[in-house]
C-alpha cells in the first residue's frame, strides 16, 4: 500500500502540493489527471524520493520515504517511468534493464539477462536486445523504460506522463502494453493527460488542481457524473479535453 | 671532422635527452591523472572543507606560471622544510601538480555535462552515488573528457622542457649544449624541434585511437 499523507511541497515561494492525502491498494490501478502544473508530476518524484517533502509523510508499505534509510527499501518496492524516457545512452538497451538488477538487487548477471530478454520478448521488441538508445524510436524507448521499471519487479509501477513525449501511433504502442500490465494486476500510479485511457483501466481517478487533490472517485462515478460532483474545474478540464 | 659538425652520434644524444623528458611526462601524467581525477570525485561527493581546499589549490596552480612553481619547489622549498630536493624531484612534483590542477577542471565539467535526468533514472532504481558514479556518469565523462586531456597532455609533454632551466640534463638541455659546441643553431633547434614533434604526435594519435574505442560503445557521433 501507498500512503500519501497531507503532502506539502513547494518551490520557493511556488506551492505545488498542498496538502495531498493518496492511498493506492495493492492491484488498483490509479490515474491522477489535472491540467500542466496542478503537481501531477511532483507527486511522483515525492513518492519516489527525488524530492523532499515540506510536510506530511509519504509510506511506501511500512518505508517512510523521507527517513533516508527507509528510502532505499522504499524504492525497492516502486519502479518508475519516466516521461522522457531516461535511458542510459551509452548503454545497450539489455544493459539499461539489467543495470539495477545485478547492482542493487545482486542478481546474477545470466539470471538478470535472461529475464531482460523475456521483458522485451513481451513488448515486441525481442530483436533489439543489442541496440543503444539513440538507435530507437520514442515509442521504443519507452518500451525499454517499462521493461527497465519492470525487470526490478516492483510492487507499485509509477508512471510519469509516460506517452506526452510520444505520438499518436508511439502512444498506441505504449498504452497497449500498460493495459495488459492493468489486466494481469500490478499496481499502477498513472499521472496522464489520456483521459480516454485512464477511463480504460482505471480503478480510480484522481484529479489534481492547483496542488490540491479534488476528486478522488472510482472511475465509473467520476466520468458518470461527468466530472461533475459540485466541482466545476473537473467539467471544465474535461471539456477541454474531449474538444482536442 | 671539426668539433663544430653535427654527427649522427649527436641525434643519439639528443634522442637520450628526449628519453628523460617522456620518462618524466610519463611519471608525472599518471600522477596527475590519478589525483586530478581524485580531485574531482571528492567535489562529486561534496567532500565539506576538501572540497574547497582543492578548487583552491588547482586555482592557484592553474593561475601562475609553470616555471614559477618550478622556482617555488626547487628553490624554495629546500629553505623552508630544510629538505634536499633534486633537480628531478622538484620536476616530478611540480608538473604531476600541475597536470593534476587542469585535470580536476577538465573532469569536474565533463562530470556535470552527464545529463541529471539519467542520474535520477538510476537512483530511483536504488544505485547508491557511487554505483552511479561507476556505470552512469564516469563511462559518459571519460569519453567526454578524452579529448581535451589528450590535448592537456600533449602540452605538458612540452612543458617538460622547462626543466632544463634548473639543470636536468633532457632534450632542451643537451641542444643548447650542442647549439654551443656547433654553433649551427637552425640545425639543433630543429633537430630539437623536430623530435619534440615526433613525441607529441605519438601522444595525440595514442590518445584519438583511445578515444575512438570510449565513443565506440555509444552511438553519440559528435559534432
Amino acid at each position: 500500500m501507498i500512503r500519501v499523507e497531507n503532502v506539502k511541497k513547494a518551490f520557493g515561494h511556488t506551492t505545488v502540493l498542498d496538502g495531498v492525502d493518496l492511498t493506492i491498494e495493492p492491484g488498483e490501478v490509479v490515474s491522477i489527471l489535472g491540467s500542466s502544473g496542478s503537481g501531477k508530476s511532483t507527486l511522483i518524484r515525492c513518492i519516489n524520493g527525488l524530492e523532499k517533502l515540506n510536510g506530511g509523510r509519504i509510506m511506501v508499505d511500512e518505508f517512510d520515504v523521507s527517513k533516508p534509510k527507509e528510502l532505499a527499501e522504499a524504492r525497492k518496492r516502486s519502479g518508475t517511468v519516466f516521461q522522457l524516457f531516461n535511458l542510459y545512452p551509452h548503454m545497450t538497451v539489455l544493459g539499461n534493464i539489467t543495470l539495477a538488477p545485478v547492482e542493487v538487487l545482486r542478481r546474477p548477471r545470466s539470471e538478470a539477462e535472461a529475464m531482460a530478454r523475456g521483458l522485451l520478448e513481451s513488448v515486441g521488441l525481442g530483436g533489439r536486445a543489442d541496440a543503444y538508445p539513440a538507435q530507437l524510436s520514442g515509442g521504443q524507448r519507452q518500451r525499454v523504460g517499462i521493461c527497465r521499471a519492470l525487470a526490478m519487479q516492483p510492487r507499485y509501477l509509477l508512471l510519469d506522463e509516460v506517452t506526452s513525449a510520444l505520438d499518436p501511433e508511439m502512444t498506441g504502442e505504449v498504452l497497449t502494453i500498460l493495459a495488459r500490465l492493468a489486466r494481469d494486476g500490478t499496481t499502477m500510479l498513472f499521472v496522464t493527460h489520456e483521459v480516454e485511457f485512464a477511463r480504460q483501466i482505471s480503478d480510480r481517478i484522481v484529479f489534481l488542481d492547483k496542488g490540491r487533490l479534488l476528486v478522488d472517485l472510482p472511475t465509473k462515478a467520476f466520468f458518470a457524473a461527468d466530472g461533475g460532483m459540485g466541482q466545476p474545474r473537473v467539467a471544465q478540464f474535461l471539456s477541454k479535453m474531449r474538444k482536442d | 671532422m671539426r668539433f663544430t659538425d653535427f654527427t649522427p652520434f649527436d641525434l643519439v644524444l639528443l634522442a637520450q635527452g628526449l628519453g628523460v623528458n617522456v620518462a618524466l611526462f610519463l611519471v608525472t601524467s599518471l600522477l596527475g591523472l590519478v589525483i586530478g581525477i581524485g580531485w574531482a570525485i571528492v567535489r562529486y561527493y561534496h567532500v565539506p572543507v576538501l572540497s574547497e581546499l582543492v578548487a583552491f589549490v588547482s586555482e592557484l596552480l592553474k593561475n601562475s606560471p609553470v616555471l614559477v612553481q618550478l622556482f617555488l619547489v626547487f628553490f624554495g622549498l629546500p629553505g623552508l622544510l630544510h629538505i634536499r630536493v633534486t633537480p628531478v624531484m622538484a620536476a616530478a612534483i611540480t608538473l604531476s601538480a600541475n597536470t593534476a590542477a587542469f585535470t580536476y577542471v577538465i573532469a569536474v565539467s565533463a562530470i556535470e555535462s552527464i545529463g541529471r535526468d539519467q542520474i535520477e533514472a538510476a537512483r530511483v532504481f536504488g544505485l547508491s552515488r557511487w554505483q552511479v558514479l561507476r556505470h552512469v556518469v564516469l563511462p559518459q565523462a571519460a569519453a567526454f573528457a578524452v579529448g581535451p586531456l589528450v590535448a592537456l597532455l600533449v602540452n605538458q609533454l612540452q612543458v617538460t622542457s622547462l626543466i632544463s632551466v634548473i639543470g636536468v640534463v633532457d632534450l632542451t638541455k643537451i641542444g643548447n649544449i650542442l647549439n654551443m659546441r656547433t654553433l649551427k643553431p637552425f640545425i639543433v633547434w630543429t633537430a630539437v624541434g623536430l623530435l619534440y614533434y615526433l613525441a607529441s604526435k605519438l601522444v595525440a594519435w595514442l590518445g584519438s585511437r583511445f578515444e575512438k574505442r570510449l565513443r565506440a560503445h555509444s552511438a553519440w557521433r559528435g559534432l
